[in-house]
């Protein structure tokens, strides 16, 4: 079993950002990075998929991640959960066209011979839950997208995606594209053991053939300041007002 | 024995020999055993304060005498076993060398007074010795039970010695053929007990008191820091999994242990029905120990011996360290394995992945933004580091405010009265703001070194590049770690926690009080946290601060306080783990405080708060909790 | 010319889903901008084009039916594959869907297929020229993003509930359409569609999170923290690491920091104080709520709407007051 994982690099988000002065960047000075979250889980899935292959050794999870040279540390880290080696897609200038880079890790993902591509379901940062599918068009391979539960058995993926107030089970044959959404696994903690294990795994570094964009970022901008909290009145009177709001203004009910 | 024959003194002189010679192959083997632990350890330092804990805690029981009963039965026990160990030596002489006798060697009161001694000491160890199998067979003291005791052992031991005195006096009282066989019976007793040792855990006899010199538990170096690992040398095991991980001075500690359940009976989680006993700890280090010294390698400490269960139960509070008679270091083991579980296997309780992952990324155990660390000070017109040295300028000092006074909200309350202490006394401060991060503690006690490095480096770094000198913090874990282990980083400064620096400011005259503080009379309990006080030795400060504060004051004590204190439960990283075993910790503590019918407990740490604040909360009672630094805060003039 | 609008029209089961209106109401506005015709295309098991009506209601002209019982399940291959001719056959300005979890795994097939630029999530937008611009959210709805798709047919996926569905009658007029490759030859195969079977939501996974503190004071007051969940329908029931310390609820339902990390559209703290263990396992739920006797109580700085009183009293009003607001909807 040749798992490839493509993984990419995002800010924590338990921050609030500042935009960039250039207004199409959010302000990094200061922010913690690491693997976005569902390709965290992605991750993980491919581990577990592979730990319980018959003979583990024989199978490999291959990491790749389109960036600069910064993704080398997000590679790491995914190796230091147990992926065997990873590819770095170098490529300085952001991208946000999902085509654009699905076109440049398909390209790769060709040579590879996978018999699993694995994705988060999206990046959490600019969340435009494309790459995979388009990637899986670009290699015509079937695509199951959002699940969050994974058998590989008998050369057939075996997936379940949440749907609202449902769920779906799917099946498609090996080689396939997946995407992953949360409650597949929650991602294992690398132990040092790990850690010092990763720093001697390969990284291959090759150039990324980025096309031209036909999606591009305009501006980012902060959404209106969350009110502070707001006492709306005292004891059951309150109870019609408040219902008014959740369905006016908060819009939940 | 002066009628012996010298046929008899020869079978004797073989008889010793043999008891010896047996004695030392057991010392050697034993030896060997503990060259079985690799982890460096040298003990050779500081050996004057080596010689003075040999002094206080082995020569004169400092730590045995912590008991009131137990203490003076074992004190005689053990001083008569030092003055008739000359006269048993006398005896060995005399059988091998008829006739032989101190008394040509010094002078005539003086081996008079020996003599006596002698008949006195024997009297008083059969007398404790009585009452110890007395106390053993009909008491069913709580701290002897167990299931990893030896439980028979120490009756056979127990009426071993009494059979030793018995026989000492017996052939003292009679002449002829009684004497001559009650002497052989003694003298065989003596040797047989002195080769029985090796196999019991009464090897105590021989291993406590070389054990308390080499013990570093009260001292040489900073007390409770633990040992830094070197993350950068390649090893293939993190932490200890197995006896061989850990250090001979570790493994010397299941020598001296004689199960005497000081430890487990006053670990908060065994109290409360935890798994966790630090004495099942040692004695399991003991038992892993022979078997892989014979050569088993089926097993580990890890796992079969001991469970991760009884690995996380730890609060790190250092009660088993403190009570330990014979200075034996249970924390240091517990620790260790639990290195091992999170650097090498990752291994542990899932609830403590969020921890985990915001102290990594956010500086700070509770996934809050880091922006909003220094929210606490907005309109207090309190500068950063960065704001001052951008004007030149330096602090007297920096306030360390730490990640719950940060972000807890309760805690908040008590970063502003400590902020409010030190303006009204004019002290000239700074706080870090954003650039603070969380010391470390809890990642490090929590076993994951790697994580608490970076932290700690980062925040060396950060207080070098402003030069800090002193720092003062309302947290004991920030005050513990910054003072006493970030030197093992290259970070020194002096670290003062505000019990002791709101205290020196009042004795000072620095604090402005009210004038009128005709209060009603006030009845306090004060809850001692573990990193002040049983790591720093800090107990009079916050009391001394609260009888500032409020003259009318009555500070009631707990039946566990100061040294004795009862952990709150949070230690260890315990905070930010699940407890669903037993009594809450916090639940004990707080019945505790309760119980004194004081109206307000005192503490002086945030973590001693959240957990007694939640589980006053959960009594019925108006009993509140205060931070001594709010108490203070109180009373200052307006 | 391209001036028609394509609106995706998705069901489930033989049911129209309120997305599909949504996508129509978004389309007839563009068409009614430009001056185009909205196409809006359904697909389903025989017996589907029964909905077409509706679609008209809500403004398409034409309704494109596919009826097959290989659609009778979601079919993601050949509903992709057919879109993504329509298109391609030209003469769309627009193509609308609603990421829903059908939307979010359809678009960007179709957007694949098509090679044409595709935006999710989408809250805002203008169709023009030969391209348009979006507004969609991102760092987790921190950082709202603008993007240009530069393209003569545009692809959008709207975030649900972005439009709300409006009548706006048109013709409707029925077209029976086929699948452009044989249905049963899709390499991806739904084998089963499994509705939520009334079974407990999970914290993770329930669009609202109810849930309780001390303040309920025992554990038989929880009856009204479920019932007010049950009001919602959609709603799981939570609480905090005292209560389930004090045994009055399982660990699995602990909020916090040693619990559960949730982020719900609606959180409601019922007699919470907001201790940080607690905070720090929902502060990120989108519209927070608090009612608590306490008004010091840290949990009221960090609600959007807090209510001071004692939650045994003012739950069951609010239990009735969401029921009745639920059956207006």
């Amino acid at each position: 079993m040749k798992i490839a994982v493509l993984i990419k690099r995002v800010p924590d988000m338990d921050v609030r950002f500042k935009i960039a002065a250039s207004g199409t960047n959010i302000d990094e000075s200061g922010l913690k990075f690491d693997i976005s979250d569902f390709d965290g889980y992605a991750v993980e899935a491919a581990l577990q998929i592979k730990e319980k292959q018959a003979d583990p050794a024989a199978s490999e999870v291959v990491v790749i991640s389109l960036g600069p040279d910064v993704v080398q540390e997000t590679l790491r880290k995914a190796m230091s959960m147990g992926a065997d080696r990873a590819v770095q897609l170098k490529h300085d200038a952001p991208v946000h066209d999902s085509s654009a880079i699905a076109a440049a890790l398909a390209a790769e993902l060709k040579l590879g011979s996978y018999d699993l591509i694995m994705f988060g379901r999206m990046s959490i940062d600019t969340a435009n839950q494309s790459t995979g599918p388009i990637a899986a068009e670009l290699l015509a391979l079937p695509i199951v997208t959002a699940i969050s539960k994974l058998e590989i058995d008998g050369g057939k993926v075996k997936a379940r995606r949440e749907l609202e107030g449902a769920y779906e089970l799917i099946e498609c044959p090996l080689p396939a594209v997946v995407t992953i959404d949360e409650g597949i696994a929650r991602p294992r903690y690398p132990s040092l053991k790990g850690i010092m294990a990763a720093k001697k795994k390969p990284l291959e570094v090759k150039p990324a053939n980025v096309a031209s964009e036909r999606y591009t970022l305009d501006k980012m901008e902060l959404p209106p300041e969350r009110a502070a909290g707001r006492i709306i009145g005292e004891g059951k009177d309150a109870v019609p007002e408040l219902v008014r709001l959740l369905k006016e203004e908060a819009k939940v009910l | 024995m002066t009628e012996s024959s010298s046929a008899s003194s020869v079978i004797f002189a073989i008889v010793v020999v043999a008891a010896f010679g047996f004695f030392s192959y057991n010392v050697q083997r034993l030896v060997g055993e503990l060259q079985l632990g690799k982890a460096p350890d040298p003990r050779w330092n500081d050996l004057p304060r080596r010689f003075w804990n040999f002094l206080q805690i082995g020569i004169f029981q400092k730590k045995i005498f912590r008991d009131a009963v137990a203490g003076p039965m074992h004190a005689a026990i053990f001083w008569g076993f030092g003055v008739l160990t000359l006269g048993t030596l006398e005896m060995i002489l005399a059988g091998i060398f008829p006739g032989f006798s101190f008394a040509p060697f010094v002078p005539a009161p003086a081996y008079a007074f020996y003599e006596m001694n002698q008949d006195l000491w024997g009297a008083l160890v059969l007398a404790a010795v009585a009452f110890a199998l007395f106390r053993r067979i009909t008491k069913r003291v709580k701290r002897l039970q167990g299931k990893e005791t030896h439980a028979n052992d120490p009756l056979l031991i127990l009426s071993w010695i009494g059979a030793l005195m018995i026989t000492m006096f017996a052939s003292h009282a009679t002449t002829g053929i009684a004497h001559e066989l009650l002497w052989w019976t003694h003298a065989l007793l003596v040797l047989g007990f002195l080769n029985y040792l090796p196999y019991s855990k009464h090897l105590h006899v021989v291993v406590s008191l070389p054990n308390v010199f080499l013990s570093n538990t009260s001292g040489p170096g900073v007390i409770g820091a633990m040992r830094p690992m070197d993350l950068e040398a390649d090893n293939a095991t993190f932490g200890a999994k197995d006896v061989e991980d850990l250090s001979w001075k570790q493994l010397l500690d299941g020598f001296a242990c004689t199960e005497c359940g000081r430890c487990t009976s006053v670990c908060p989680a065994n109290i409360t029905g935890k798994l966790l006993s630090p004495r099942k700890i040692v004695v399991n280090v003991r038992e892993r120990l022979e078997a892989a010294a014979k050569g088993d390698h089926s097993k580990t400490l890890l796992d079969d011996f001991i469970t991760e269960e009884e690995l996380w139960s730890c609060t790190t509070c250092r009660a088993c360290v403190q009570e330990c008679p014979v200075s034996i270091d249970q924390l240091s083991v517990i620790l260790e394995l639990r290195r091992n579980l999170v650097l090498g296997e990752s291994r542990f309780p899932e609830e403590i992945m969020p921890a985990f992952e915001s102290m990594e990324q956010r500086g700070s155990p509770w996934a809050f933004d880091p922006g909003d660390r220094a929210k606490w000070a907005a309109g207090l017109d309190i500068p950063t580091m960065a704001e001052m040295a951008e004007r030149n300028e330096r602090p007297e000092v920096l306030y360390w405010v730490g990640c719950m006074g940060s972000f807890d909200d309760r805690s908040k309350k008590t970063t502003v009265a400590f902020a409010r202490i030190l303006k009204a006394a004019g002290v000239n401060f700074a706080i870090l703001g954003q650039e603070e991060k969380c010391n470390g503690d809890a990642a490090r006690r929590m076993g994951n070194e790697y994580l608490y490095q970076m932290l700690a480096k980062d925040n060396i770094e950060t207080l070098e590049k402003y030069g800090v000198k002193t720092v003062v913090t309302a947290c004991p874990h920030c005050f513990h770690q910054i003072g006493n282990e970030y030197p093992q980083f290259g970070g020194n400064y002096d670290v003062v926690h505000h019990s002791t620096y709101i205290e020196s400011l009042m004795a000072a005259g620095r604090v402005p009080l009210r004038e009128d503080l005709h209060d009603p009379v006030r009845t306090f309990t004060y809850h001692d946290s573990c990193y002040l006080g049983r790591y720093n030795d800090v107990y009079d400060a916050p009391r001394e601060t609260l009888r500032r504060a409020l003259p009318m004051l009555n500070i009631v004590e707990m039946p566990r306080s100061k040294d004795r204190g009862l952990c709150c439960g949070a230690g260890g990283g315990r905070m930010f783990m699940e407890e669903k075993v037993g009594k809450r910790i916090n639940a004990e503590r707080a019945d505790e405080a309760i119980a004194t019918g004081a109206s307000a407990i005192a503490v002086a740490c945030p973590f001693c708060m959240t957990m007694m604040g939640d589980s006053v909360k959960s009594r019925d009672t108006s009993v509140e909790v205060f931070d001594i630094a709010e108490v203070v805060a109180g009373q200052i003039a307006t | 010319m391209a001036s028609n609008i394509f609106a995706f029209a998705e069901s489930r089961g033989g049911e129209l889903r309120r997305a599909a209106l949504e996508a129509v109401t978004a389309a007839r506005g563009v068409a009614d901008a430009t001056g185009g015709q909205v196409h809006a295309m359904l697909a389903g098991d025989a017996g589907i084009g029964a909905h077409a009506a509706k679609l008209g209601a809500a403004g398409a002209d034409v309704v494109l039916v596919l009826e097959n019982p290989a659609f009778g399940n979601y079919n993601p291959e050949a509903l992709a594959a057919t879109i993504a001719a329509r298109l391609s056959t030209g003469g769309y300005r627009a193509a609308f869907f609603v990421s829903s979890a059908q939307g979010r795994d359809l678009a960007p097939r179709v957007a694949a297929k098509c090679a044409l630029p595709l935006a999710v999530d989408v809250t805002e937008f203008t169709v023009g020229g030969d391209s348009a611009t979006v507004k969609h959210p991102g760092y987790t709805g921190k950082v709202i993003q603008s993007f240009t798709l530069k393209s003569a047919t545009a692809i959008l996926s709207l975030r649900p509930g972005a439009v709300l569905p409006k009548e706006n009658a048109k013709a409707g007029t029925i077209e029976q359409i086929s699948s452009i490759i044989d249905p049963r030859s899709s390499r991806v195969v739904v084998t089963e569609t499994v509705k939520g079977t009334g079974a407990k939501l999970d914290l993770g996974e329930a669009p609202v999170i109810v849930s309780g503190g001390r303040g309920l004071k025992e554990a038989s007051n929880f009856k009204l923290v479920e019932d007010l969940a049950a009001a919602f329908g959609n709603a799981a029931v939570g609480a905090t690491r005292a209560v389930t310390d004090e045994g009055w609820r399982p660990h699995s339902d602990q909020i916090g920091q040693t619990g559960r990390l949730v982020s719900p559209q609606l959180y409601i703290a019922c007699g919470i104080s907001g201790a940080i263990q607690h905070l720090a396992g929902m502060r990120t739920s989108k519209t927070i709520v608090a009612i608590n006797k306490d008004k010091e109580a840290p949990i009221f700085k960090i609600a959007d709407y807090g209510i001071v009183g004692d939650c045994l009293e003012i739950l069951p009003v609010l239990t009735a007051a969401v029921k009745e607001a639920k059956k207006g909807a």
